[in-house]
């Protein structure tokens, strides 16, 4: 056991790695405890240098720079991923634009000419969808269009229709209707003042209506050939 | 002009690598006690540090730097590692084995240097990351106080008490000096 007074001086004096000052000197080669406490003081400090010098200078692995690199390379990389995408990502977007774009004189060519004339499109029915009829009067405030069935599935998307790209209302005929519809448009197209008194508009309310007095030609009646006869008959039966 | 910049700070921060990634393993290691966990911090360390590598105006800074990001998640993997053995122990009640973690590991310990560790371990931070550094292999007392961001007398004291600190928690311990 060192010397209680001494204990602490031996510690520092290991601990700094520096000789001892004149006191402790003087004591440790007179005191053969506390120099045996000094040497094995100086060992420990020793010891824990060299442990720390092992602890602290482990070799890297060598695997440790190339997985590194690689972590790396993928670090830098999903930033290279996204911009693919994106790249293609626009030009889709622009491809549309532009079709868009070309799309879009053709269509208000076709609103035009169906501003023109408004469409009545009936519904097409299998049976007779064989019926093509398309129809202007001569006012070209009608249009009657019937088209093959087929052909309006078809050109029920697309704005190549007349009734689909314009913004006047569809006329939808039913399929039992429709024989009574070409009849009355057939009419419509002969007597073209009907059609224009169809498509007048409706008197206010509370507006009296004025209308010309009915001129009646005059009618010729002639007797009928068996009814003079008939009456002889019943004459003489009655006598 | 972004591309050619991050292909400048890649160049450099790969002639950077080959010196420093073992700089960060040892800091790692240092921490931890073990070789697999150093590797994927220092790993992590490396990348975090070429992630901000660009934003770096002083580039001489970058050894103090990433040693103390490598100092930093090493902590970090080190009481995460605690808790999740704390859960274990709660779980199964195993013996307390701080053991190192493979063949290499106990290959190059022995007991001396297996209660050494632990008690470096104990140590509070700032004394051991200080202790660490000068006690590897190049750095000096200039270096580290640069490195940490401490007056040089303020490093040579914190380098005298933890010394100190691991001499007394060793002491116990002095028998199996002789046996090395």
């Amino acid at each position: 056991m060192p010397c209680e007074q001494y204990k602490n001086a031996l510690v520092e004096a290991a601990a700094g790695s520096t000789t001892p000052s004149g006191e402790l000197l003087a004591h440790l080669g007179e005191c053969a405890s506390c120099s045996a406490a000094f040497a094995q003081e100086q060992t420990l400090f020793a010891a824990v240098d060299s442990g720390l010098h092992a602890a602290a200078n482990t070799e890297a692995p060598p695997s440790l720079l190339p997985r590194v690199r690689v972590a790396l390379d993928e670090a830098t990389a999903p930033r290279l991923r996204w911009v693919q995408p994106l790249v293609l990502a626009s030009a889709g977007i622009a491809l549309v634009f532009v079709v868009f774009l070309l799309a879009r004189p053709h269509r208000f060519v076709q609103e035009e000419v169906a501003k023109q004339a408004p469409a009545i499109v009936p519904i097409p029915k299998v049976s007779a969808a064989k019926t093509n009829l398309e129809t202007t009067n001569s006012s070209g405030s009608t249009q009657v269009a019937a088209n093959h069935f087929s052909h309006f599935h078809a050109a029920r998307n697309s704005t190549n229709l007349y009734a689909a790209a314009s913004s006047n209302p569809e006329v939808l005929v039913p399929p039992d209707e429709r024989e009574a519809f070409a009849r009355l448009v057939a009419v419509l197209n002969r007597h073209s003042d009907v059609a224009a008194a169809l498509m007048a508009k409706a008197p206010q309310k509370g507006v009296l209506v004025t209308a010309d007095p009915l001129q009646i030609p005059d009618i010729e009646i002639k007797p009928l050939e068996g009814a003079e006869t008939e009456t002889s008959k019943g004459a003489s039966e009655k006598q | 002009m972004r591309e050619a910049a991050q292909a400048d700070a890649r160049r450099e921060f790969e002639e950077r690598l080959a010196e420093c990634g073992p700089l960060a393993y040892r800091v790692a290691r240092g921490v931890l006690r073990n070789t697999a966990d150093a590797e994927d911090v220092a790993q992590e360390a490396l990348l975090r540090a070429y992630k901000g590598f660009e934003r770096l105006r002083d580039r001489s800074r970058f050894r103090g730097w990433l040693v103390r990001i490598s100092f930093r998640l090493a902590l970090d993997r080190l009481r995460s590692a605690k808790r999740r053995e704390q859960r274990d122990t709660l779980w199964s009640h195993p013996a307390h084995l701080p053991a190192p973690a493979n063949a290499e590991d106990i290959a190059a310990s022995n007991q001396f240097q297996s209660h050494l560790e632990r008690a470096l371990e104990e140590l509070p931070e700032k004394l051991r990351l200080v202790l660490l550094l000068s006690a590897m292999d190049g750095y000096t007392i200039e270096e580290i106080a640069a490195t940490v961001g401490v007056p040089i007398g303020t490093v040579k004291s914190r380098i005298f008490i933890a010394r100190k600190k691991l001499a007394e928690k060793l002491r116990c311990h002095a028998n199996s000096i002789k046996m090395r």
